[in-house]
Order: C-alpha cells, then structure tokens, then sequence
C-alpha cells in the first residue's frame, strides 16, 4: 500500500505540473499587447483596386500613474488615438497587414463603427461585408454606416467634446432620437435585411463639412443599397417618412404654418407609433398605413393665440399633412431608386405567403405599382410652459 | 519526500506491539517505603509536600499527606483533611473500636472533602497526585485515598477575541474545563443534557469532555465520537485542534468538517440542535460536530437581530466570500484572456493603469496575494504598541508607492484590498478560503474564465461528497431540504423555523421545538376607546 | 450483483434529466440550418413522439428494478444476444461522448478562447467529468437541481433581456417550409436531445422507490424541453432571417443584448451555464459508459476504469472529426441513422419480450 500510494501522488504532482508547460498560456494576451480598435473605414485604393483598410487604435498614455498626470502636463496637443492604415486584396489581409505597422494584433471586440467609403458601397458591399460577419472578435452591436466621400477622412475629423472621432461617431448614430432624421442600423440588421430578396438596407450617411481648418461631421441622411450596391441617398425628410413607417420615430421637430398663415407652428414629436397592414385587391397591392402620434406644442412665431381647441385642430391636420407628404416623399424616392426600402415585401411575405411566391420575382416591377393608403393621426397634448403667447394686449377675439 | 516517508513509517508503526503498560506495583503497608518509592519516582521536585503526622486516639496512628502545592488549594486540605484527622479524631473517641487503618473508616467518618477516591495502584496514586488530589497514606493499609482538591487559577470570563459581536452575551469560554461546563450547564437546564469524560494523552492527561442532548443528539453520531476518540493515542493534547485533526472526516480537504467555537451561546444553541460539543481542558475554543459548510455564514447575532436586516447581512457574507475567493481570478481572466467583456472606457482606464507595469497580470496578482498574506501574519504577530504604525506603513508602502514607482497597477491594489477584506467576513473559512483563492488564480492564468468554472464545478462535486460523521456538508443545499432552506440564504422569522435541523437530530424524535403558529399578532382588544 | 451502491430519489432523477436535456440546447443549432423559423415546432413534435419511447424506458426500469441496461440485455435476450446488443449501446455511448466533448471544446475554440490549443480544453474538462464520476453518481444526482436552477436563470434571463429586440412577426408565415425538412428537422431533434435519454436506463437501476418514476421522469423531459423551446423561440424572434448563417444562433442573439451600458457582453454568462450543463452530462455519460464496460466484463467496481476510459475519449474527441463542418455533416446524417435502432426499437423490443416471456422470473432458491 505505502508504495502504490507513492507513486500515484508522484505521478498527480509530475502531471499537475506539466498542465500549465502543456498550454503554454497561449490564450493569454496582455492588455500592454493590444491594439485596442475603436473604428475602422473601408475604402479603394485608386490605382490597384485594392481595400485601405484604417483603423482607429488608442493610444495609451505613456506616463501611467493614471489619466490625471497625462492631462496635465506638456504643452503638445496629443490626442488619445492613432488612424493606422493599410492596404490589402481583401480586409483580413488588410487587417493583418497593419500589423507591419504596430506590431500587436489588432483587438477588434470594442470596435463601435465600421464605415464604407463611398467608392466601397457603389461597388457593392458584397465582398467587403463578410470579415465583419464571421470575426469572432466581431461584436453584431457594432454600428455600419457610409462615408459620402471617404471614410479615412471621417476617422480624421477630430470632435470637441469627445475624446475619440469612433465613439463620437457612434454617439452621433445612437442619439438619433432626436430629430429622428435617420436611425442606427448594426450589422446584424444590416446582414438581416441583405438575406432578404427584396428589402434594401439603409446605412447612415456620414458627411464632412469643413469650416476654417476644422473639420467636423454630420449625419447627413441615409444611403439605401439594392443588392449590396448604394443606389441612392435619403435626405432627412425621406428618412424621417421612412422611420414613421416603420414606427421608428422617437422624437422630432416638425414646422407647419399656422392657421391663419402669418407665422409657424413648431411642434415636437413626443410619441409615434404605426401599424402597416398589407392587402391585396382587384391584383394590386395595397399598403394600408396607420399612423398615431402625439406632439407638443414648443415654439410658435405668430402672435395669435394657438391654444384653442380649433387652432389645435387645424395645427394637427396641418401636422398630419407634413407626416403625409415626408411618407410620400420617401415613397417616391423609393420607387425611382427601385429600391423596397420599407420592408413591403417582407410584409407581404408575411401574409400571403402563397401568392408571394409568384410576385417576389417580378418584385421590381410591381413595386412602383403599389397603392398607398395612410390614415395618420395627431394629437397635441400638451402646450409646454406658455398658455399664450408674449404679445401686446390688443383685442382678443 | 516525507509524505511518502510517512506512508512507510506508518505501516511500520501500526505493526509493532503495544507498548507495554507501565509497570503497576501495589501500595504497600509501609508508609515508609511507599514514600521512598513515590520520591523516587517524582525525581524529588520541589513543589512535591510530604507531610508525616500522627492522628487517632492516643496519637498512635501514622499518616503521610502528599499533595503538589502548586496546583492544590492548601486551605482545604488544612481544614478539611489535616484537621479532622489531627484534631477532631477526639470527639470520635467513643468508638474506640474504629480501625483508622482502614481508609474506608477514614473516608466515611472523618474527610470532609467530596470527590475521593481509594486507589490501590501505585500508577493510579501518581495519576491523581499529577491531577492535583492529596494524597493519604496511612501505615499499614494497603490502599491510599486521593482526595481532589484542584485549585487553578484561570482567566476570568471576559469577551473571547476571535467573535466579537454588537449584540449579544460577552462571556466567553475559558481554558478550565470545569468553568465552561459550568457556562454550558447554565443555559441548558434540562435533564437530557449529558457530559462524558475520556481522558487523553499519555504525557498531558488531558481532561476531554463531550456534551450532548440525549432525546436530540443522534445516538450514531455520539457514538462514532465516542469511537474516534478512544482511538486517539498520542503524548499529548494541548489544543483541541489537535482533538480536531484526529477526530476529521476527511484530513486531505480544504474544508474543515468540525467547527470550533469561543462562545458558549453559539455552542449551546448547537447543542440544541443535535449536535454533540467536544470541550478540551486548557483551551477556550470547543469543537462542535458535526459541521456543514452553511455554518461558516452563520453567526449568533443574525438570530438576535430583526429578520430583514440579518438576511441582508447574511447575503452580504456569501458575497464576500465570492469575492475573497474568486476575486483576483476573475480580475485576471478578464483582463488577461477575454477582454472583449470589459466596456470599452473601463478596458480603456486599466490599460493606462498598466502601461508601465513589468509584469505580467498574474505574477502582479501573486505578488499582491503573498504581500497581503504576508502582512496579516505580520500583524497577528506585532506587539501592540508597534502594531498601528506598522499597518499604516504597509497600507502606504505597498498601495501608493509601488503604484507611483509603477511596480503594479492601481486597480490590481483595488481588487486585492477588496478580497482581503472580504476575507475576514466568513471567519470559519479563512484558511480554505485562502488556499483556494490561490487555486483560482493559478487556473485563471493558465486557462482563463474556462478554468474558473472547472475549478468552481470540481470543488462543488468535492464538497457535495463531503460528508461530516455522516452528514452531507452541503446540507441543505444540495440535498435539497426546503425546511433546512429557512436558515441559509436568508433568515426567516424566528417564529417560522420550528422544526431543527432534519440532518442532524435523530429520527425518532419530535421534529417541531417550537410551536409553528407563534407569529406574532398586534394587541387586539374589544374597545375602540384608543382611536 | 450491482456495481453501483449509491441510491438516488425520484427527484434527483427529474432533475437529472432536465439538466441533461438542457445540456443539448447548442445542439439545436444543427436543425435551425434545415428547419429556420418553423424549429419551435419541430421541438414539439420530437417531445411528443419521444414521451411514448421515454415511458417504455421507465416501465422496462420497473419491471427489472435495481438492474441496469446491460444486466436487462443479459435476462432479456439471453447471453450471447444480450452482450452482443450491450457492446452496441456501449459503441453508442462512446462515440457520442466523444463527440460531446468535442462539442465543448469547439464552444470554446470558436467563440470564446480561440488560442488556447484544443487538447488542452479536452484534457481539463474530461479531467474534471473523471473526477466528478469517481465521486459517484449520488454525488452528480444531488448537484444537478443546482444546474438546472441556473440554466433555467440564464436561460430566462436572457429572454427577458432581449424582449426589446424581438419581433415575433418573424415567425410568420407559419408553414412554409417543406415537410420533407420538417421530418428531417424532427428526426434530429426527437434523436440528439431527447432520444439520448436511453442512457437514463443504466441509472434508473439506482432508484430507490419506483413509484413516481413515471411522473417524474416526464416531468425532467418536460423541464428539458421547455428550455429548448425558449431558446429556439429566443432565436427566431431576435435573429429572424439571421438565424441560418451564423454557427451558434444562441450566441450571436446573447451577443446583441445592450441595455444601459451595463449590461452589454453576456456571452460569456452563457458560456459558462452552457459548460456547466455541457459538464453534467459529460459525466453522466462517462458514468454509464464506464458502468456499462465494467458490468459487461463482470467487474466489481467501476473505479479502476474512470481514467483510462477518459483519456480514450479525450484521443477520440480530437481525432474523430476534422472540424465543425465534419462534425454537422456526420451527425445530421450518419449518426442519426445508427443511433435510431438503439432509442426507438431495442428498448420497446425488450418491453415486449420480457412481457411476453414473463420475465424477471424469480430464481427458484435464491433471492432476487
């Protein structure tokens, strides 16, 4: 017994030591050896077709002891990231070729925005879409958006208040509740409706707008795609009746005159909701759109007292009339972009699973041909602080 | 390798022969030559008194008195033996038929001490004489009478050191046997309490007591400690944590299976649960088993306090053994192996905190471990006076300068204070809780988060096989027992647990102590004259 | 008589099953390839056609009570026939641990840790199944109502959190798909996580009382099921079209959660419910594989070969298949087909004939 049990303890010993030999820690990464990738832009080299990937890495302060003795001293302006770029046939090559420059690999889990060049996205984004799928460092969170020139100038533009260019832009994305004039699309939905047949995914347009020296970015509007390829941008107004249709609108401002006509109302949006109901009649296709939502009244530029309950009328059908004509509007940019921006399609699918096997090949023509049929809703519910406006006492009618 | 080397001693040892019993003579007749021998053999020690005396009617009787002055209350033995044998031996005078050289005469008639005892073996003699008796020889009697006339002076109660608590009794055991079955004894009231003596210890002798409730007590439990610890031969018992490493269920785990406590309410409130108390002589902390492992969360001063506020509590203990043994190791496998779990800003700020940093993240967390190791020991150890100063400096020395020197990184001195703290909240679990905190982080550094939770899975399977004389360690969790559940995660009411423990008390018995519907009720009364 | 000594409760045993079942639930990433939005159905109807199979079993439990699969073979075919079906299943059991285990690790090499080398991960998880096994199987039936509660949590957890993103319009239209892919999609289900359920006949031997065996068996598969259905809803609601191309649905849905900015980054919470319950039935089928191997050779206790079987499935879990690939294309059509005999037909087979031969017949002389 005594030596049957030496053994077997010096066997558990030699192998318990041999266990961390064996994996050699390879898993392990450092965080000093990551390149921490916070944005990255896809464009086309000029003369070789090849991809210029760029990255943007951060930069880790180099004096430790914590941010507060970084900030503090020297007088050179350093910024916290480094726009690192490379070029190669395709973006994994790219990516690992960028290691010629920094020496670690690049550590892509908190990547907040990938933005495609506009060269990149009227080719198609076929080919260049498929890396941000199937990375596994890749998270589906991760915003996709569309430069409308090139997306190494927009990692450039270094903004104000935010100390990275990616993240404010991602910021910028996500706030779009505000004006509701696009909205955030990730790569998961963007994969999602590029599996559809018929839907055509939109991306948020990224501009620049130079002013003395300083370069700063906006969102400009949305660009749609039809097989992979940018046919068409959206404005903000196409983009705003896109989102009501979709029920997508949070908040908003919308202008519309008042009802004697000698001034505005401006109106913001506190609710939207909607409900699209599909239908097939006589063999045309019907889309019936209901919209509800509640505004407030927040500015208006005319003296006339509007908190009446017919100038509240009016205010809400002329503010149902403006919703109508951005639906419309997006609709008409749809029909010449040929492009189911709505998700009508899917719709149908939906539904009339039985006919839509017969339509969905001859979708790009019957598209232009379906009927509209909104019914929208508005309620004013509230009037802010002021029950009448700053004006000299005349005569109140 | 001595663990190998003690594998082959034992066997060697456990195939010898008994030891002979030592040589055991009979007292004789003459008082001389018993005292030749008894100085003999006591080497003459001088705190050793032999006292020669004449007693009985006309001074014709001789006596010896041996005692050990140190340890024997000489105002007893003065009063209560020396006198009535020296002096009021007259007034017995009328029976002058009375042998005095029969010790049974002596004993009946003229002693007036309890507790003694006739011995006839001189091995026995000396064994009462080293347990503090006197002695009485008398010439031409072949039997002696010990008399116990033990007088300690001992600690007096005060707080015990180790569990101090807000509310609730301050008394705490101390190293006379004799005082703490007296602290027991005192708050269970009740015939059914029963308290048996083994001695052990070849050298020591030590006084070994057990303490159960005999209609509660699960009589295989008792059993089973009476078995183990007839089977302890060793020199000595000095502390009950040697009774302790004999008595253990399983001496290659982590987890202790007995519990120790200095409070006698703590151990009084177990015994009310079926649990069997084992008090060793010269220690204030008694062993209770059997143990399971929600025990180490639970404290006397959860039952005293109000229900929300001590499950709270309660709660916060498990997390802070979570933390304490699982912290560092999970500080490493995420910064170390999955990074992508970190929000970004945060991955951001300890990048910065680690730049300068010459090592790696788990020599940095082996460092901290063994620094912070190190000064608990260091601090147990300080004299008072030093003891502050010291703790500031190593608090300084070992966070902020090595900090700024950029030896570590801030957050790493962040998560080892936490875990240290953490640390001192389950005080039952400390030692295991430290050996495994160095466990994880060792499988944090060799396969991250998937060796966390191989680790974590293997130690569940071991402490779900554990078993404390017979009771699974892991009750009433994994056995799954929802009135056992009562007490664990959370407390509830006092008046809600009325059943004890099912695991631990027998079976044929009562389960309820309490009545189930003592929920208490606001005073209702048929006026409505107070509103 | 019997190797196993332990006894294990009813409960533990419904337990034991949930958890098992629930083990399974990446494995339905094999169907969604072939049965997309219509998988929730398809794992109703593999539940509704395996209760009768599952109530065979525990009725053949009961009728032989304290005798495991091998011993039940032995009475029920006579010796020859009984081992040569007992090597059968023991070839089952073997190879579908192996290719669990494989399973775990390639979670892991694809997802989670993708540089550590793959031997490594078999080498310490089927270290720990060894360990665990060799505690016995009480030990593994006590734990298991913990792995069910917290793969129940995660599970429930995560459905709670992604209620924002889903979009149950996503399961329409309700029967497109063909039925040839939807017999195909009830084939692999009612095999990989219900069928594989038969190795419960070696453990079912341990039982103490038999009474409620029927009930809470149903009750463990019933427990098992529902985790999966939530999860294949889950999936179909949150990924929609999606859910085909990715190769773990669940993560990439797991991976979309972001509220606040707190709670963002849970996959690996699922990694490691999945490890766990990955781990208990690891073991059980450890368990009943060494059990099985060492009733066949007429051993008295099962102890000796925990190891070596162990590090013979380790070899095999990175041998068997070249990649993820290899491993979806052999399941989806190989292993269901020699696995089909052994779940639907032997066990009922035994039912019958036993029945019919009257057995157990009590031993003229000796006890039972």
């Amino acid at each position: 017994m005594g030596k049957k049990m030496n053994f077997r303890i010096m066997k558990l010993i030699i192998c318990f030591f041999m266990l961390p030999v064996l994996s050699g820690c390879l898993g392990a990464r450092q965080i000093n050896d990551l390149e921490i990738v916070i944005g990255m832009g896809v464009d086309k080299e000029e003369e070789s077709g090849n991809v210029l990937l760029t990255a943007q890495v951060v930069k880790v302060d180099m004096s430790g002891g914590g941010a507060a003795n970084a900030r503090g001293g020297g007088g050179e302006d350093s910024e916290g990231y480094w726009n690192v770029s490379s070029k190669g046939k395709s973006i994994f090559e790219a990516v690992r070729q960028i290691t010629h420059k920094t020496g670690n690999r690049l550590f892509i889990s908190h990547n907040q925005a990938v933005i495609f060049g506009n060269d990149v996205a009227t080719e198609g984004l076929q080919a260049y879409i498929d890396f941000f799928l199937r990375a596994h460092e890749m998270r589906p969170t991760a915003l996709i958006l569309v430069s409308e020139k090139k997306a190494s100038e927009v990692l450039d533009a270094k903004p104000e208040t935010e100390k990275y260019p990616a993240m404010n832009i991602a910021k910028l994305v996500k706030t779009y509740g505000f004006t509701s004039h696009f909205y955030e699309v990730n790569m998961e939905d963007f994969a999602s409706c590029m599996m559809s047949d018929t839907m055509a995914p939109l991306a948020p347009l990224v501009s620049i707008v130079q002013e003395n020296d300083c370069k700063e970015i906006y969102i400009s509007g949305m660009a749609a795609f039809k097989n992979g390829k940018m046919v068409g941008t959206l404005n903000h107004d196409e983009a705003r009746g896109v989102l009501w249709v979709l029920g997508k609108v949070k908040s908003g401002v919308i202008i519309v005159p008042s009802p004697n006509k000698q001034g505005e109302a401006i109106l913001e949006i506190i609710k939207a909701k909607s409900k699209v109901k599909p239908g097939i009649k006589d063999g045309k296709i019907v889309m019936h759109i209901e919209i509800k939502n509640e505004v407030s009244l927040s500015e208006q530029t005319t003296t006339e007292k509007l908190a009446t309950i017919e100038a509240l009328e009016k205010i809400q059908e002329a503010t149902s009339e403006v919703i109508r004509q951005e639906v419309m509007a997006a609709f008409e940019k749809s029909k010449d972009l040929k492009a189911d921006i709505f998700g009508f399609g899917e719709m149908l699918h939906k539904k009339y699973s039985k006919e839509w096997k017969s339509i969905k090949d001859n979708w790009d023509e019957i598209y232009p041909t379906i009927e509209l049929n909104i019914d929208i809703e508005s309620k004013i519910i509230k009037t802010d602080l002021l029950k009448k406006p700053v004006s000299q006492n005349k005569e109140e009618k | 390798m001595k663990i190998i080397r003690y594998f082959s001693l034992r066997n060697k040892y456990m195939n010898q022969a008994e030891p002979d019993e030592k040589d055991s003579e009979p007292i004789s007749p003459d008082l001389e030559k018993n005292l030749e021998v008894i100085k003999g053999i006591l080497h003459e020690s001088s705190d050793v008194t032999i006292h020669e005396f004449n007693f009985g009617p006309e001074r014709k009787y001789k006596g010896a008195l041996i005692f050990i002055n140190s340890i024997t209350d000489k105002e007893e033995i003065h009063k209560n033996i020396l006198q009535p044998l020296m002096y009021d031996v007259l007034l017995l005078s009328n029976n002058m038929d009375m042998d005095f050289t029969d010790i049974d005469t002596i004993r009946m008639n003229l002693i007036s001490m309890t507790d003694n005892l006739k011995v006839t073996m001189l091995n026995d003699l000396l064994d009462s004489l080293l347990a503090g008796a006197a002695i009485l020889l008398i010439n031409g009697s072949r039997e002696a009478l010990a008399i116990k006339s033990i007088k300690i002076k001992s600690r007096s109660i005060e707080e015990p050191g180790t569990e101090a608590v807000v509310r609730g009794p301050r008394e705490g055991f101390v190293e006379n046997i004799n005082e703490n079955i007296a602290l027991i004894r005192r708050k269970i009231k009740d015939t059914d309490l029963c308290v048996e003596k083994f001695v052990i210890g070849e050298k020591s002798k030590t006084d070994v007591c057990i303490v159960y409730l005999k209609s509660v007590a699960n009589p295989k439990v008792v059993e089973e400690i009476r078995t183990r610890l007839k089977r302890i031969k060793t020199e000595s018992i000095l502390e009950s944590g040697y009774i302790e490493q004999f008595i253990d269920d399983n001496p290659y785990s982590v987890f202790p299976t007995v519990s120790n406590s200095e409070k006698p309410d703590k151990v009084t409130a177990k015994i009310l649960e079926g649990r069997v108390a084992v008090l060793v002589d010269g220690t204030p902390f008694v062993l209770v088993v059997p143990m399971v492992f929600i025990e180490s969360f639970q404290s006397v001063e959860d039952y005293y306090a109000r229900p929300f506020f001590a499950s709270v509590i309660r709660l916060i203990r498990f997390m802070s053994f979570i933390i304490s043994t699982l912290g560092p190791a999970i500080y490493v496998a995420l910064t170390v192996f999955h990074q992508e779990l970190i929000p970004t800003r945060l991955l951001i700020s300890i990048a910065e905190g680690r730049e300068r940093v010459p090592f790696p993240a788990i020599m940095e967390a082996f460092l901290m471990l063994f620094a912070f190791d190190l000064l608990r020991e260091a601090g147990v150890r300080l004299p008072k006076p030093v003891g502050q100063t010291v703790g500031i400096v190593g608090a300084i020395v070992l966070g902020e300068a090595s900090v700024q020197a950029g030896l570590i990184s801030p957050i790493m001195v962040i998560v080892v204070s936490a875990t240290a703290i953490a640390s001192f909240a389950v005080p039952a679990q400390t030692d295991s809780g430290t050996l495994l905190r160095y466990l994880y982080l060792t499988l944090a550094g060799i396969a991250g988060g998937f060796g966390i939770i191989l680790g974590l899975l293997a130690t569940l399977m071991h402490l779900a096989s554990l078993r404390s004389f017979g009771t699974p360690y892991l009750w009433p969790v994994v056995p799954l027992d929802l009135t056992g559940l009562k007490d664990v995660f959370i407390r509830m009411p006092i008046w809600t647990i009325s059943k004890r423990p099912s695991a631990i008390t027998r079976h044929d018995s009562d389960p309820y102590k309490q009545s189930p519907d003592l929920m208490p009720s606001p005073y209702k009364n048929d006026s409505d004259d107070s509103r | 008589m019997s190797i196993e000594k332990g006894k294990i409760s009813s409960q533990q045993l419904l337990f034991l099953i949930a958890g098992f079942v629930h083990g399974s639930v990446l494995l339905i990433d094999f169907t969604v390839g072939i049965t997309e939005h219509q998988t929730w159905m398809v794992i109703l109807a593999g539940l509704v056609i395996t209760v009768p199979v599952i109530v065979s079993y525990v009725a053949l439990a009961k009728r032989f009570p304290g005798m495991n699969l091998v011993q039940i073979n032995d009475m029920v075919y006579g010796r020859f026939l009984g081992k040569i079906i007992s090597i059968y299943y023991i070839f089952f059991f073997m190879m579908t641990l192996s290719f669990n285990i494989r399973d775990v690790g390639e979670l892991y090499i694809t997802f989670l840790m993708q540089d550590t080398p793959f031997i490594f991960l078999l080498i310490v998880f089927t270290a720990t199944c060894a360990f665990a096994v060799a505690k016995g199987v009480e030990v593994l039936a006590r734990t298991s109502h913990l792995f069910v509660v917290t793969g129940l949590f995660a599970i429930i957890s995560t459905f709670i959190l992604l209620i924002d993103q889903m979009d149950f319009s996503n399961f329409l239209p309700l029967f497109e798909l063909p039925f040839i892919k939807i017999f195909q999609g009830i084939h692999i289900v009612s095999v990989i996580p219900f069928g594989e359920t038969v190795v419960f006949l070696m453990i079912m031997g341990c039982l103490n009382k038999t009474e409620h065996a029927v009930k809470n068996t149903l009750s463990g598969l019933l427990v098992g099921a529902v985790s999966l259905f939530i999860v294949a809803i889950r999936n179909t609601a949150v990924l929609g079209r999606t859910q085909t191309i990715w190769t773990s649905a669940s993560f990439q849905s797991i991976r979309l959660i972001n509220i606040g900015t707190v709670l963002t980054r849970m996959d690996f919470l699922i990694g490691i419910a999945q490890t766990i319950l990955m781990f208990l039935k690891c073991s059980i089928f450890l368990y009943v594989t060494v059990v099985a191997i060492s009733q066949l050779f007429g051993l008295k206790s099962y102890l000796p070969l925990v190891l070596p079987l162990a590090g013979i499935e380790v070899i095999l879990a990175a041998t068997v298949f070249q990649s993820p690939v290899d491993h979806a294309t052999i399941t989806q059509n190989a292993g269901i087909i020699y696995s089909v005999p052994l779940i639907f037909v032997f066990p009922p087979l035994s039912l019958l004939i036993a029945k019919i031969r009257g057995l157990p017949k009590p031993e003229r002389g000796k006890g039972t």
